[in-house]
């Protein structure tokens, strides 16, 4: 401080003393009467601050270490004790002015140490804790440049979290700095590094003066925060303890971020696990299945859960299974069921069907939608294995055929077994129907056979093709079921015939219906003349030709009974 | 005629730190007063009608909210400009004090740059 700034801050303290010190003022007052004396005191600017006084009056200088901020003018030479006694009051303001800023300056420390961890406690991402730490410190210590480093002992390599002021040219150097900055962290002191010894790492030599502190959580150095100033400056060692005290909160917040990402990522991870069991456990039970049951989830069910539903149960089957396994090995058989399954499974779920069941050598589909959608379905599997059959025989191999039943009906869709063991499972009546209707194909050289009710459900019967194929009666059933073949399964060349002859043999059938046998047989004899493969119609030429020589009583309705299945 | 302020805390140090803190007032002619309970800083404002009062909450005697209830719905003394000083994480007092007609909040410990600045901003100086 100069000598004028020094008189200015003086006076101010005899200010103090004169006018807020209502104690000093009037004890000034009693000691000026018992001294029989008048007085007034004039600040180094020439005011007037207390009392009068005239010419005559004598002058007493107010000082301290030589520098005069005012005076006293008194009646008599007494003055100089009243002199003496302000001197004592102002260097005694002045001492309690001292520790006023000294703790006023503590102050600001806690308060900014205070709001410092109040807000770096909110962060959880390292790299905003570091950019909060240097904007703090270059805020309470006056620093040109600072760097915030952690070491990363996976990689064995010194990471820089944020930074100002530093040339742009430190990268080239950081593998010099590296070495430094370990030996730094392994360390873990805070320190003033003087001058002269920062000289030779080149990517610091621009700095004058640098001063760290590391950044502990407990006996663990995490990394260090460094600040430096590129002018003649040194750092106090208040400082350095300001920055002690920022690294020690930074640290806590960065391992207090580490703990939360470590648990995010373990949180995610368990997700992930249970995710992946899920997607798992649908493929085993259909999600379509556990929704039908009004849950979200497979672990959300539980034994005796049920639903009843209206759906259209769909049996697809492999023909001659049996004869085309044994051929093959175990592992060729496995291979080629799933090369089928593979294909046909895409087609159900694309309809909004789910495959309840894989049976060997077929499968058991359920559309809740209806049967316009299990139809589509089973239209389209038939396409599909022509394409997969195409593709077959240029392997050279023998092609695949396919027969579908389906029946639409109630069934309870629910949750069987015990405790230890359960399943999805379906109990219904309709099942072993549409099972039988899928045997019937077989019988009756269809690829695609549903049932009445199944074709009483269509949406748009207008889409497919039908031959009716009379009432059948199943094994287990009461009333015979009246029994459509769907043509449009077929292959191209037996559509066509089908299309073609859809007339004759409705006629066929009503003849047959009608007793009417020879005729009958003449009809069916017409279509199967035009195509060997139609054998739905040779089936019904040989029951005609059969017929003929039978006796037929007045109950007779041409219902067919079957035993195969 | 000169500004007054009362500075109200039941803590020396902190009545100390707050005069330091607006020290500077003093050169602009503003007086700075104190009181080291509610009671005293009830009369001193009856008495001198400062046009700003930093009042801590926590007193024994009668406390700042009380103070600051008489003050403004009682005395309806609306010129004296209220300030209620509270520890950081009693926040809830917040609504409490303005309910009872404080004019501001501020929580301790106080950013001292932050006081002077809002004191210069209400005495207009």
């Amino acid at each position: 401080m100069t000598r004028q700034t020094d008189s200015k801050y003086y006076l101010k303290a005899l200010k103090n003393i004169l006018r807020k010190g209502k104690d000093s003022q009037s004890t000034l007052s009693d000691i000026a009467s018992k001294l029989g004396l008048n007085f007034g005191v004039i600040g180094c600017d020439e005011k007037l601050l207390l009392g009068t006084f005239s010419e005559e009056f004598q002058s007493f200088n107010l000082s301290l270490d030589d520098v005069v901020y005012g005076r006293l003018l008194t009646s008599n030479e007494d003055g100089r004790l009243l002199a003496n006694i302000i001197m004592v009051l102002v260097e005694k303001e002045l001492e309690k002015k001292k520790i006023g800023n000294e703790v006023l300056g503590l102050y600001r420390e806690i308060n900014m140490i205070y709001s410092f961890s109040e807000m770096i406690s909110e962060k959880i991402d390292e790299k905003s804790i570091a950019e909060m730490a240097l904007r703090e410190a270059s805020q309470i210590i006056n620093s040109t440049h600072g760097l915030f480093l952690i070491y990363e002992p996976k990689q064995n390599e010194v990471v820089e979290l944020a930074s100002f002021g530093l040339n742009p040219e430190k990268e080239k150097n950081i593998h010099k700095l590296n070495v430094l900055l370990k030996e730094l962290i392994n360390r873990g002191t805070s320190a003033i590094v003087p001058s002269d010894k920062i000289i030779d790492n080149p990517a610091l030599n621009h700095l004058k003066t640098i001063m760290y502190a590391p950044l502990k959580v407990k006996h663990r150095t995490l990394g260090i925060v460094i600040l430096g100033h590129n002018d003649e400056k040194e750092f106090t060692a208040a400082e350095l303890k300001l920055l002690t005290t920022i690294s020690l909160q930074s640290a806590g917040a960065l391992e207090t971020a580490h703990l939360y990402q470590k648990g995010l990522q373990e949180a995610k991870e368990r997700e992930e696990a249970i995710r992946s069991i899920h997607e798992v456990s649908q493929k085993f039970v259909p999600n379509e299945f556990i929704k039908s049951l009004g849950k979200d989830r497979l672990t959300e069910v539980s034994l005796g859960d049920l639903v009843e539903k209206e759906v259209t149960v769909v049996f697809a089957d492999i023909r001659e299974f049996t004869t085309i396994s044994e051929n093959l090995n175990p592992e060729d058989n496995f291979l080629f069921i799933n090369s089928f399954n593979k294909r046909m499974g895409p087609i159900v779920r694309k309809n909004g069907g789910f495959i309840m069941q894989y049976l060997g050598d077929g499968f058991m589909a359920l559309f809740p939608n209806g049967s316009q959608t299990a139809l589509r379905a089973s239209v389209e599997m038939h396409s599909e294995l022509r394409i997969f059959n195409e593709e077959r025989a240029v392997k050279k191999r023998f092609p695949i055929k396919l027969g579908i039943g389906m029946q639409n009906g109630n069934l309870i869709m629910g949750i069987t077994g015990d405790i230890e063991r359960l399943d999805a499972a379906i109990i219904s009546d309709t099942v072993n129907t549409a099972s039988r209707i899928e045997g019937l194909s077989k019988h009756y050289g269809s690829s695609i056979l549903l049932t009445d009710n199944c074709k009483n459900n269509l949406t748009h019967p207008e889409e497919f093709d039908f031959r009716y194929l009379g009432p059948v009666q199943v094994k287990g059933k009461q009333k015979p079921i009246d029994l459509y073949e769907c043509i449009n399964g077929d292959s191209e060349q037996l559509l066509k015939h089908k299309l073609a002859t859809l007339n004759t043999f409705e006629e066929g059938m009503k003849q047959y219906f009608m007793k009417e046998f020879a005729m009958a047989a003449v009809t069916f004899q017409q279509i199967v003349k035009k195509e060997r493969n139609d054998s739905a119609a040779k089936l019904f030429l040989n029951r005609s030709a059969h017929m003929i020589t039978q006796e037929t009583g007045d109950d007779w309705k041409g219902i067919a009974s079957i035993s195969s299945k | 005629m000169g500004q007054k302020l009362l500075i109200v805390d039941d803590e020396a140090h902190i009545r100390m730190l707050i005069e330091q803190t607006l020290e500077d007032l003093e050169d602009e002619g503003v007086d700075l007063l104190f009181a080291e309970n509610g009671e005293e800083a009830l009369n001193l404002i009856k008495e001198e009608e400062p046009n700003l009062v930093f009042l801590d909450v926590m007193m024994p005697k009668m406390n700042g909210m009380e103070v600051c209830q008489i003050v403004k719905k009682e005395l309806n003394l609306a010129h004296v400009y209220i300030i209620l000083l509270t520890a950081k994480g009693q926040e809830v007092d917040r609504q409490k004090g303005l309910d009872m007609g404080a004019d501001r909040y501020m929580t301790k410990p106080f950013d001292p740059d932050e006081m002077l600045a809002v004191a210069e901003e209400i005495l207009k100086v």
